[in-house]
């Protein structure tokens, strides 16, 4: 019996196991090694869903993030090191080209340690600023934590974020219904540049919160690095190739400790919150939602099948052919294609927000088409097919049907076929007698030829006599 | 008489059938010395097609030949200006590649399969030795002397003129065209001696062989309308006159349109309302006269005289209506830039930047055409003097090519067989006066000079023929003392050894300028080392050969139209832009990208789909034709469609000089062009020392810097350079700074930044 | 030979192609006698009034052309006029109706108009008046160019109406 229920117990264990859809090869840098015993919950979380998990201290010599040319890990979790450097493989190229060939990164900052400069260049490449200070503190006088930060006021707690906009998807809403709470322990903040749009914040500090440095001896901050919805906590950067890098400003909200404390929010704003009761924190929760986030787990669109054919070419998938790499002018044609979402486990059908949708492009220089593509009736377990009717415009050239989908916290779709459109071709343009307009010109060329014809035959008949009996004495 | 021995031979049917037999064998003979006067570059490098718009129809031919005649009529080429692709069924003249694919299946049916390469670049001896032959017709035609057409076959077969289009690796329209052109004449000058329909339905049966084979026909369709007209004007309108050129202008007109690239042209162009006019004309002129047989009235002759002129007047001024109200389209650019020669450059900078629509200096005319050229004039004057029709048309085409071939170096090739002609019918007056053994006596003038060793028919015109090398006398004199003959040797030797000496010269000197000046494949550059050994540059191929195997099959190449057919044909990679300039927009558009800075020209090369871009440098060799000195053109073409973002004169410093050194303007320095051919070139010197031997000036010690190309391949002398168009940044930066960051410095957060106000981040 | 078969149908059809055959002499001495008589009204009617004349003219002109004509020039002739009506139909119907078609219009159209221009050619190689321009070209050979002329012609516009 017993090894039933272990089994059953195992089975249970690995239907909760996420599954990475890039590999599962975790570096994790770490500098003090007492500090792992602290996040022991979260290195279990991480090994529970598949990962395996490297430890290295930033200064080992034989780090190296590359093999032969190719990664050597799949994710890496930066932790915030004492000293100023962190060791010669871990400069901000070698980052930046671990990101460039598809690995991710989830860094997280902390108060107490100032960040090595090769990081701060790093995230200065990617548009994000963090405080020029050595040390520096988010706090927020109206919504911390009054059981463990009640003089310092360098807990703050924040409710599940909402959707960055209308229209994008939203992992780290939470799902249940009772009011949750994130504590940010003294963490740093950062703010975001407005050109990149690969930047997409999670979590942003409440309206009251702000930064300063502790060290700072005045009594008065006169210039607060950032305030409010600009001091970014938590935010998120989605490279061109779909690599993720994720910065968290408190390194502690992933700790044992944090994972399920129990904290009281202060009074807030003109005590709006006054009263109100201890609950439990959902940094564990939160702490699955970002780690899945950034390893590839949550928000990941596959494209499957991507079909393109005549319209009026056959019924079924078997008689007519298939992506046609030549089209003719004003043909109709038909473009399907097939987008899974990786649901932590499996493929599941993608279904865009409501007010979201796939556009279709067909391009030559510039659009000539952009049209929705609709979500087809047929549904099949592991994707959803959308499609789009349209006819060629009325130019030869060579067209391209684009889907570029690129939503924050989704992958990148950004497929793109190239067909050739051609001409009416010699026999393809309408016959002259289909034309009403020419019957009186064709009646006219057929109308010489019968009377040239009529002609022929009566000039011959009419041939002068005088040749006739000289033919027959030849003969 | 003659030797009892060849006695035998040279009388009679005898005679008759020995003579043939010489013509033949003399003409065989030309047309072997034809082929084989224009296989130098084959022997001496390889066969090879040559230049760049011969690569476009090589690759049209071989397109034909694998696909069909119907594919290739419905060819919708999109390997070429891309993304817009080209429609070649319709916008090429099909008559070489359909001859060339017509021999490649005759040739395989007779089991001989033969490489359609090698037919292509033989394709132009062949139909030079036939173009010998055409001339031989129509001198022949001309005048009655047996001489004079094989002197015209022997001149045509070996001119410079003509070979400088017709080597063998030529493989270009004209290849076939000045044959068309030249029998077409034959044609036509042979059905209006007869006056007979089927002559002239061939005429307009080769009129539209030369249709389909190149744009030129224009003259054709220009010079026999003229033709008729001035035989009408000169009261010279006769009943064959009406009969060939109707039949021709009919048939030929309506054949012609069949043509998708001429459609319709023949009926809205300036440059087709002259055979309209004419035609009209004539109708006009025949309805006369059959009135006129009706009823002889001389009152009634003058109105219907002065009705002709006036409804002929009418007529024209209609015409002229229809194209000042845009009914009829004006002259196009390219043929209204040969009567105002300074429109091109002002309005179509891609028309006056071809090499070869550049005016004629005079030293070209005796470098092609030797000896020719001084007996052309006394050739044209001799057809004045017997001014039959057919020297009428000599006379008018003479003047016309002469008028061309001053304008525009090109059209040098239409002359040549007018020189040709001229200079045959002059040589051969002097060379059947001047040749002849016997001593003239008086019987021989008695009988109407008809001399014993000519067979062909008497002239109708003036019995009396005067000693050519003479001064022009006056027809006074001559019918005082009529002509006998030379009597004496010591003159017949003298000048029978100078025209043999001028002869041989001019067989020297045509093939010494065949050997070096027209017979280079230009594709291939071939140089002297300093110990007289030949040095072979072969950058072009090493580059387009790299292309081949080095990028996918579907890159895209950006370079300057010059090299585009070469591109698609040795390299087979889809190109922006190529030597058929269709669209002058598209053209500016790559001119702009290459004269621009990086920033404005790399979201047009992403537009476009660039993958790689080449440029061709001729700094290390001292290679003259490289595209910094074409640079100009690419400006002033980008400019003519951008006038607000590309100025000519920014590339030129204060002075009013074009440097590429230090002095150079910063416009020039951010070029792309320019930082595409200096890239990395300081490498090659002591630093500080770059050297640029073209424009012999010394470079800036700092060369340029590349952000958004990276270069993928120079060629062993650094003719040819590739650069491959990199991607958009990962992260999202511009590419200046992801390349210092790749270098090292790192982006410091500005101190300043802070006390101005920040920008707020919005979602 | 070849040239003389076309005569034999004329020799089993009977009795009018008779007078055709003598035509071609007929004409000949005609010929010599045309040129005195119509000077004499023409010169004689100039003096009276100018509205007269022009009528006049023409009416001397169409019978000296009804008297003096072969029977097979006036079929050359009465196939001309065809052309023209047929020609003048298809212009005035490109007028009326626009000409949209426009390969269409410049087929049928031009077919009349190269007709015209092959037929008249004919009538122009076999007048015999003509003979010294055209002495290597006979009746037969001109009939025979014509025919193959007539051919392209009728190819390349059926080509061009597609």
């Amino acid at each position: 019996m017993r090894w039933l229920f272990s089994f059953l117990i195992l089975a249970l264990v690995s239907v909760v196991r996420g599954v990475s859809t890039k590999g599962n090869r975790l570096l994790v840098v770490l500098e003090d090694s007492s500090e792992k015993d602290s996040y022991s919950r979260f290195w279990d979380d991480l090994g529970e869903r598949g990962f395996e998990l490297s430890f290295e201290s930033p200064k080992n010599d034989g780090l190296s993030l590359f093999q032969h040319g190719e990664r050597a890990y799949d994710h890496i979790i930066l932790f915030p090191a004492k000293s100023k450097g962190l060791g010669p493989s871990l400069t901000a190229q070698n980052l930046l080209k671990f990101l460039n060939l598809d690995g991710n990164i989830l860094l997280a900052l902390s108060s107490k340690a100032p960040t090595p400069s090769a990081l701060t260049s790093l995230l200065l490449e990617l548009d994000i600023h963090l405080p020029p200070e050595r040390s520096n503190l988010v706090v927020d006088h109206f919504n911390h934590d009054v059981l463990s930060a009640s003089e310092k006021h360098d807990v703050v707690l924040l409710p599940r974020p909402d959707a960055l906009r209308q229209d994008v998807r939203n992992f780290f809403g939470g799902d249940s219904k009772d009011e949750e709470v994130i504590a940010f322990p003294r963490g740093v903040g950062h703010t975001l540049g407005n050109t990149s749009p690969l930047l997409a914040p999670v979590l942003r500090a409440p309206r009251t919160a702000y930064a300063y440095n502790p060290k700072d001896e005045a009594d008065v901050v006169e210039e607060p690095f950032a305030v409010g919805q600009q001091l970014n906590l938590v935010s998120t950067l989605q490279a061109r190739n779909s690599a993720r890098f994720t910065v968290l400003g408190a390194v502690e909200m992933l700790s044992n400790d944090w994972f399920d404390a129990k904290v009281k929010r202060s009074p807030g704003e003109r005590g709006a919150a006054k009263g109100v009761k201890a609950l439990k924190t959902s940094n564990r929760a939160f702490a699955k939602e970002i780690s899945a986030w950034t390893f590839a787990e949550l928000g990941v669109l596959k494209v499957g099948r991507i079909e393109h054919y005549l319209t009026n070419g056959g019924t079924n998938s078997t008689s007519r052919e298939v992506n046609p790499t030549i089209y003719r002018v004003k043909n109709d044609v038909t473009f399907s294609i097939e987008i899974s979402e990786h649901q932590l486990t499996h493929y599941a059908p993608y279904t865009p927000p409501a007010t979201d949708s796939l556009q279709l492009e067909v391009t030559m220089l510039s659009p000539f088409h952009r049209l929705p593509l609709t979500p087809s009736t047929a549904k099949s377990p592991n994707s959803t097919v959308f499609t789009a009717s349209f006819t060629l415009p009325d130019q030869h050239g060579i067209f391209a049907f684009r889907v570029n989908y690129k939503r924050p916290f989704l992958t990148n779709v950004d497929e793109k076929r190239t067909v050739t459109v051609r001409h009416f071709a010699h026999d393809e343009w309408p016959r002259s007698w289909a034309i009403t307009g020419g019957w009186v010109w064709i009646a006219g060329v057929w109308g010489t030829v019968v009377g040239w014809v009529v002609f022929v035959g009566v000039w011959m008949y009419n041939a002068p006599r005088g040749g006739a009996p000289r033919a027959k004495k030849v003969q | 008489m003659a030797d009892s021995a060849v006695g035998p031979f040279l009388q009679g049917t005898t005679g008759r059938n020995t003579r043939g037999l010489l013509r033949l064998v003399i003409l065989c003979t030309i047309a072997a010395a034809a082929v084989a006067s224009r296989l130098f570059s084959v022997i001496r490098f390889e066969s090879i097609i040559h230049e760049f718009d011969p690569w476009f129809n090589f690759r049209a031919t071989k397109y034909l030949v694998q696909h069909g005649f119907y594919s290739f009529w419905d060819w919708f080429d999109d390997r070429t200006w891309h993304p817009l692709g080209r429609v070649t069924g319709g916008t090429l003249y099909p008559g070489l590649m359909v001859t060339s694919g017509v021999i490649y299946k005759v040739l395989r049916l007779l089991s001989m399969p033969v490489d359609i390469r090698n037919i292509c670049v033989l394709l132009a001896p062949a139909f030079s030795g036939l173009t010998a032959l055409a001339t031989y017709l129509l001198t022949s035609e001309l005048s009655p002397s047996p001489s004079a057409g094989l002197l015209a076959a022997a001149f045509m077969g070996i001119t410079p003129g003509y070979i400088s289009r017709s080597v063998a690796g030529s493989y270009d329209n004209e290849a076939i065209a000045i044959f068309l052109l030249v029998f077409t004449f034959y044609l036509w000058i042979k059905a209006l001696k007869l006056g007979s329909a089927f002559w002239g339905a061939l005429t307009a049966l080769f009129y539209f062989y030369m249709v389909s084979a190149w744009g030129g026909y224009v003259f054709i369709t220009n010079l026999i309308p003229l033709h008729a007209f001035v035989l009408i004007a000169m009261g010279r309108y006769s009943p064959r006159l009406y009969v060939s050129y109707t039949t021709w202008y009919a048939l030929g007109t309506l054949a012609s349109m069949q043509i998708p690239f001429v459609g319709f042209l023949p009926i809205s162009t300036s440059e087709h309302m002259s055979p309209l006019g004419v035609f009209g004309l004539l109708q006009i002129v025949a309805f006369v006269e059959f009135i006129r047989q009706q009823v002889p009235s001389k009152q009634f002759q003058t109105l219907l005289q002065s009705l002709i002129v006036a409804i002929f007047l009418a007529s024209v001024g209609i015409l002229i209506l229809l194209t000042v109200a845009g009914v009829i389209a004006p002259w196009s650019g390219r043929f209204y830039s040969l009567w105002d020669t300074g429109y091109a450059k002002i309005h179509i900078p891609i028309i006056a930047s071809v090499s070869e629509h550049q005016p004629t200096a005079w030293p070209a005319f005796f470098f092609d055409l030797n000896f020719l050229i001084w007996l052309f004039p006394a050739g044209v004057y001799l057809c004045f003097r017997t001014l039959k029709d057919e020297h009428v048309f000599v006379v008018i085409y003479s003047i016309l090519a002469s008028y061309f071939a001053g304008v525009m170096v090109r059209l040098m090739l239409t002359l040549t067989p007018v020189v040709c002609v001229a200079a045959a019918l002059a040589l051969s007056h002097i060379l059947d006066t001047y040749l002849l053994i016997d001593s003239p006596s008086a019987e021989a003038y008695l009988n109407d000079g008809t001399r014993a060793d000519s067979a062909s028919s008497s002239t109708v015109s003036a019995p009396q023929k005067k000693p050519s090398s003479s001064a022009a006398s006056d027809s006074l004199r001559s019918t005082r003392d009529p002509l006998v003959g030379i009597y004496s040797s010591m003159s017949k030797l003298s000048i029978a050894g100078a025209i043999s000496t001028y002869l041989l010269l001019f067989v020297l000197h045509c093939t010494w300028v065949t050997s070096n000046a027209y017979s280079s494949p230009s594709v291939v550059l071939a140089s002297r080392l300093p110990d007289g050994s030949q040095h072979i540059i072969d950058d072009y191929r090493e580059a387009y050969q790299w292309l081949r195997q080095n990028t996918p099959n579907d890159a895209k190449i950006m370079s300057w139209w010059d090299y585009g057919y070469q591109i698609g044909g040795m390299a087979d990679r889809a190109t922006l832009v190529d030597n058929n300039t269709w669209n002058n927009t598209h053209i500016a558009t790559v001119g702009k990208a290459m004269s621009s800075r990086e920033e404005v020209s790399y979201p047009i090369l992403r537009q476009h789909d660039v993958d790689y871009v080449l440029v061709v440098f001729g700094g290390v060799l001292g290679y003259s034709g490289d595209d910094i000195n074409k640079f100009l053109w690419m400006v002033r073409i980008a400019e003519g469609v951008w006038p607000d973002e590309v100025k000519e004169r920014d590339f030129f410093t204060a002075r009013g000089e074009y440097r590429v050194d230090d002095e150079a303007t910063p416009t020039m320095r951010n070029s792309l062009m320019y930082k595409m051919s200096y890239y990395n070139y300081n490498s090659l010197f002591p630093p500080g020392q770059a050297r640029d031997r073209v424009r012999n000036s010394k470079l800036p010690a700092e060369g340029p810097r590349l952000n958004t190309l990276e270069e993928a391949f120079t060629s062993e002398n650094w003719i040819i350079r590739i650069y491959k168009v990199k991607d958009l940044d990962n992260v999202g930066r511009d590419h200046a700074s992801a390349m210092s960051f790749e270098k090292g410095s790192k982006k410091k957060e500005s101190t300043s930044k802070r006390r101005a106000a920040k920008a707020l981040r919005v979602e | 030979m070849a040239p003389k078969r076309p005569t034999t149908p004329a020799a089993r059809s009977g009795g009018a192609p008779q007078t055709p055959s003598k035509q071609p002499a007929t004409p000949l001495q005609q010929q010599q006698q045309p040129p005195p008589p119509p000077p004499p009204p023409s010169s004689a009617t100039k003096p009276t009034a100018a509205a007269q004349s022009p009528q006049q003219i023409l009416q001397s002109i169409w019978s000296a052309y009804v008297r003096r004509t072969p029977q097979r020039v006036k079929l050359i002739d009465a196939f001309l006029a065809f052309l023209v009506v047929v020609g003048g139909l298809q212009f005035a119907y490109c007028v009326v109706g626009g000409n949209y078609p426009f390969n269409a219009f410049l087929s049928g159209f031009s077919a009349t108009v190269g007709q015209f221009v092959l037929t008249a050619s004919l009538r122009i190689q076999t007048n015999p008046e003509n003979k010294a321009e055209f002495s290597s070209v006979s009746n037969e050979r001109a009939f025979a160019d014509y025919v193959f002329g007539s051919m392209l012609l009728h190819f390349i516009c059926v080509n061009f109406i597609n």
